[in-house]
């Protein structure tokens, strides 16, 4: 066997060993698929999606809403903020977050709170995909109303009257919503947060859950 | 069965696997090749991006980074930048635009000096530069710069994505630079054969060193050579193939194979003195 060959094969197997260990003993095959390949990346196609106030009852694929949801109803209005690590357009829209329900946190950071917004509680959490717990993950899943798989995305949940039955009513917002300035993102994002308030309020003495 | 339709049948094969994610089959795999997992229809991962995520301001994530490098050495040090001739959609794109190229080279001598200039060979390390500086360097000091740019991701991601959800979707700041970059990406793959691969890939640039070593490589009897040239005049990347040596610019393509009068150019499936 001359040199060149033990080179190649020596090469072979070392590569092909680290391959199948990272493959076997690592995370990285679940993590490639659920951060790149089943989130729209929308620095890749260089285009955000328009965001338009539009709340709905209907979630996706019909999907029942997550528990924790539901619960925390019967104290105010929901605000879902989800995102990855390494994500241009959250890192944009993490300051607004913060400056609109004056609270701070890291990227990785679940947070759970519930928060004072002008008078109304407001349910907020935070959700790293790369880090929450898969309950924490499901309504990203069940919210993603024009199935943009794509992060940061904004979930108001609010109380709607669906035909005389009071049901979760839910607006979403993508990335940096479509908006170029931060001033408008913030108005934008606050009168979605206005909107589910007003609507909760009309609609909070006919909630019915029983946990 | 001829060497450029078994080349056809490959790259076809690979195209739609590629896209299988039109089917549902979404893996976790990062391609070993250059295709943009923003396409509707992408299966994998780019290993450019992961490479990117890898390497984000700094905040190292070493999985993402030999996840995808490991992906391409396998690869390349079996089929070298044969990857690059035979599996790649890119190069599947630049196989059907390279008949522009070819068929000005023969009217307009001046478009064939642009492939054969001294400084092409000098122009072929800005894919190095582009690896290095734009994927990686940009990357860990400011951010994403590559993929905001890629034309690939303009082509397979933006375009279908305007064109299955219109007005649902607004260009961001990076959009018109984008748009321009893509632009000049289709000037320089109808103007200069294989003109991604050879000036820009990053891929090409991961690739290219694994020529050297590769298992299957092309090899030249050169002491019964007799200069016709007709090998270097039909090589899509514009190499010098009786003096190539394992070039790491061969894409294995196997179009001087089989245009050698003498059958002096064999492709190689081992290594051999």
């Amino acid at each position: 066997m001359n040199k060149m060959l033990t080179v190649q094969i020596t090469l072979l197997v070392l590569i092909a060993g680290a391959l199948g260990g990272m493959l076997l003993y690592t995370d990285v095959y679940d993590d490639i698929k659920s951060t790149i390949v089943d989130i729209t990346c929308f620095s890749c196609i260089k285009m955000d999606p328009v965001t338009r106030i539009d709340f709905t009852f209907k979630t996706v694929d019909n999907q029942n809403h997550p528990g924790f949801i539901l619960e925390n109803l019967l104290e105010g209005p929901v605000f879902l903020a989800f995102r990855e690590d390494v994500c241009g357009g959250c890192d944009k829209m993490e300051p607004i977050i913060q400056k609109i329900f004056n609270t701070y946190f890291e990227k990785e950071d679940f947070v759970y709170e519930t928060i004072n917004y002008s008078g109304t509680p407001v349910v907020f959490y935070h959700i790293s995909l790369d880090h929450a717990s898969d309950e924490m993950i499901e309504p990203f899943f069940v919210y993603d109303k024009d199935q943009r798989s794509g992060v940061p995305m904004f979930v108001m949940i609010t109380l709607g009257d669906n035909k005389g039955q009071i049901q979760p009513y839910y607006a979403t917002a993508y990335s940096t919503l479509g908006l170029e300035k931060n001033s408008k993102r913030e108005a934008l994002m606050r009168e979605i947060i206005k909107q589910g308030i007003e609507y909760y309020n009309q609609n909070q003495e006919g909630y019915n859950y029983t946990v | 069965m001829k060497l450029q339709i078994k080349r056809w049948i490959a790259q076809i094969i690979f195209l739609i696997s590629a896209n299988l994610g039109a089917l549902g089959l979404k893996t976790g795999f990062c391609y070993p090749f250059f295709y943009c997992h923003s396409c509707p229809a992408a299966a994998s991962a780019c290993p450019l991006r992961a490479i990117e995520i890898g390497v984000f301001r700094g905040n190292w994530n070493w999985r993402f980074i030999f996840y995808p490098v490991l992906i391409i050495g396998f690869v390349g040090v079996i089929f070298g930048r044969a990857v690059c001739g035979w599996a790649c959609p890119i190069g599947l794109l630049q196989r059907v635009t390279g008949v522009v190229p070819r068929y000005l080279k023969k009217k307009f001598p001046s478009i064939k000096k642009l492939g054969k200039s001294k400084i092409d060979r000098y122009l072929r390390y800005i894919k190095y530069f582009v690896f290095i500086g734009l994927v990686v360097g940009t990357t860990i000091w400011i951010g994403f710069m590559f993929t905001d740019l890629c034309p690939v991701g303009f082509l397979v991601g933006t375009i279908p994505i305007s064109i299955l959800h219109p007005g649902e979707y607004v260009p961001n700041e990076f959009f018109y630079v984008a748009l321009a970059v893509f632009i000049l990406f289709l000037v320089l793959i109808f103007t200069v054969e294989r003109g991604w691969c050879r000036y820009f890939c990053p891929v090409g640039a991961m690739l290219a060193p694994f020529n050297k070593i590769s298992l299957v490589h092309i090899s030249v009897d050169k002491s019964k050579c007799v200069n016709c040239n007709i090998c270097s005049d039909i090589c899509p990347m514009g190499i010098d193939v009786p003096n190539m040596n394992r070039d790491p610019e061969c894409i294995l393509c196997g179009k001087c194979v089989e245009s050698c009068p003498e059958n002096l150019i064999k492709l190689e499936k081992r290594y051999k003195t």
